[in-house]
């Protein structure tokens, strides 16, 4: 047992030593392509009407007066002591905006990964099971179908099913968990499902070849033999050693759920991170671009950690597979 | 069986009354899927508390014979004919589910690379303690307690280590006499050891061999060995059953097949186990 616990953490470790030059680079080089735009951040914020002498006022309180790699290295600096600056245009600290829009961000990712678990774990195993019979058929062609419907098709489907069709969720837009449970989730619904389903399609593939296999296995003739019942030695025996690529493709899912959901928050007006992102790449705003992208690689790096541990967990015999 | 006058028959006859066949299997027919039969019509009883082997060469139709009795055959195979018969129950008509809860209570098996036969990602004693709280029903402490237990039974040193112990962290011997352990822990009537001696070095065998001949005489389990090995069925079985092409070619006590084999396939494997020693065996049989 002691050496389980030894392996979690140097799984655990081990996720930490990569995401540290994940992060200098990934940051680093949005710093860069910032700098090598000829967008001037100052006159954008200032106008037509300012003087050269007002942009270059603002340049230097900018920091933009400085050298591309001094301007990184501060930073780096304050980012490390928690300071992620301010917006260009707006003023807000970058710390605020992010926090307002993290809550939004992270419950539809949340119910998008529920759904994923949920739809994906269900039909991976039961296709499985049913090895060649025509539910193994039907969950193969649906999950090929819903991996290669991107995002906003399945959101714009699901508007038209749901909001034009048979009215009963809203088409987008967003409300606080304070306004009550069921405003929230009415507005969670749409969009966790539009993001889930080419996670759910691939965490049941995966699971089902993954599961199929360890089904012929003799360790599961073995546990027939014993007489155990034949959902224990599914769900117990074969689902431990067959779950880890389904495990392993959730966790390079996440971070798409919280960072890449840029396309869904859009077609749901949500307020969330990827549309900040978005925003904000467009308008040239380094500084909130930057504090997006050190949440997005913060949540990849806390899932691949999980994932890790979690496959540590499942198959204390096996090597690592990621 | 008719009455005759001659008294050896008499005195079997009673013997037969005494200990009527645990397991009979009449006129058992198994075919794979594109119709090739594999067992084409075996009769087969074992007789409650006796140790029985069967012997053939691989492709004999032993092994099928075997998973059939279990209940367990590989997809695609299938029974076409017969009727196999533990106590009073008849296997063969029962659904799936009611075969599941007669495994490891009433019948069990161990087979050939114990290894395989253990999930690779849970501790061996997990194992074990999930059978005694499967199939008999003990709370976890108690089917902790009581599977230490029963690995010392087995003759494994440290149990409470062995407990501990991942598959791949034991050696074969070790390993087969862990699912010996599963096997027998929910008592059953019948255990099946399928070529259960194969792939250990010959101590190891012969210790094995031990084990499974002590828990027949300590715990009145009867024993049904497949093997392709006469060495092992000499040394375990009063009656063994030889196998060809799916059909038994010959039965009877082991001493008199192995000593008058009167089917020429017997006299052919046995001339091809005389160089592994089968000779010993056969004058300790007949000093005995």
């Amino acid at each position: 047992m002691t050496t389980l616990v030894a392996r979690s953490v140097a799984a655990l470790g081990r996720a930490l030593l990569i995401a540290v030059p994940v992060l200098l680079v990934s940051t680093f080089i949005t710093f860069m392509l910032g700098g090598l735009t000829d967008q001037d951040p100052a006159s954008v914020v200032l106008g037509d009407s300012a003087t050269p002498a007002d942009v270059a006022r603002m340049r230097e309180v900018f920091g933009l007066d400085r050298p591309l790699l001094a301007r990184y290295a501060l930073w780096l600096w304050d980012a490390l002591h928690g300071d992620l600056g301010a917006s260009w245009f707006t003023r807000i600290p970058v710390a605020r905006s992010i926090a307002e829009r993290l809550p939004v961000s992270l419950s539809v990712a949340a119910g998008a990964l529920l759904i994923a678990v949920v739809l994906g774990g269900v039909f991976g195993v039961l296709a499985a099971v049913r090895q060649g019979g025509r539910l193994d058929r039907a969950v193969t062609v649906v999950t090929s179908v819903l991996a290669t419907v991107p995002g906003f098709v399945a959101a714009i489907a699901l508007i038209t099913v749901f909001s034009l069709l048979v009215p009963v969720l809203p088409s987008g837009g967003w409300a606080p968990a304070s306004d009550g449970l069921p405003t929230w989730a009415s507005f969670l619904v749409l969009p966790c499902v539009a993001l889930s389903l080419d996670a759910a399609a691939d965490v049941a593939r995966q699971l089902r070849t993954g599961l199929a296999d360890t089904l012929h296995e003799n360790y599961v003739v073995g546990a027939r033999v014993r007489g155990l019942p034949g959902w224990r030695i599914v769900l117990v025996h074969a689902l431990r050693n067959g779950a880890g690529p389904a495990v392993a493709v959730l966790g390079m899912h996440v971070p798409r759920l919280i960072g890449g959901a840029v396309i869904v928050e859009t077609v749901f007006a949500l307020p969330g991170i990827g549309e900040l992102t978005k925003t904000a790449a467009l308008g040239g705003d380094v500084p909130v671009v930057q504090g997006a992208l050190l949440v997005t690689i913060g949540v990849v790096l806390v899932s691949s950690a999980l994932v890790n541990v979690l496959l540590v967990k499942l198959r204390p015999a096996a090597r690592r597979e990621i | 069986m008719s009455v005759s006058p001659d008294s050896a028959t008499a005195v079997r006859t009673v013997a037969d009354a005494v200990s009527e066949p645990l397991l009979s299997v009449r006129g058992l027919r198994v075919s794979v899927a594109d119709g090739t039969e594999v067992v084409r019509g075996v009769d087969l009883d074992v007789p409650r508390g006796s140790a029985v082997g069967l012997v053939g060469e691989s492709g004999s139709g032993k092994t099928l014979t075997c998973r059939a009795v279990l209940g367990l055959l590989p997809a695609g195979v299938e029974v076409t004919g017969g009727r196999i018969s533990l106590g009073d129950t008849e296997l063969t008509a029962l659904p799936a589910a009611r075969r599941a809860r007669l495994r490891g209570t009433h019948l069990a098996a161990v087979f050939q690379d114990p290894a395989s036969y253990l999930n690779p990602s849970i501790t061996v004693g997990a194992q074990l303690a999930e059978v005694l709280r499967v199939k008999v029903g003990l709370a976890r402490r108690a089917a902790r307690e009581r599977a230490v237990e029963l690995l010392h039974a087995m003759g494994l040193r440290r149990p409470e280590h062995v407990y501990a112990q991942y598959p791949f962290e034991l050696s074969g011997g070790m390993l087969q006499r862990v699912l010996i352990a599963m096997a027998i822990t929910a008592e059953p009537e019948l255990l099946i050891a399928d070529e259960a001696t194969t792939a250990l070095d010959v101590t190891v065998q012969a210790e094995v061999l031990e084990l499974l001949s002590e828990l027949c005489r300590d715990r009145g389990l009867t024993l049904m060995v497949v093997s392709h090995d006469l060495a092992v069925i000499a040394q375990l079985c009063e009656t063994v059953y030889v196998f060809r092409d799916g059909a038994v070619v010959e039965e009877g006590p082991t001493r008199r097949v192995l000593r008058g084999p009167r089917h020429p396939y017997t006299r052919e494997l046995i001339r091809d186990h005389e160089r592994f020693g089968i000779d010993r065996v056969r004058e300790q049989g007949s000093r005995r």
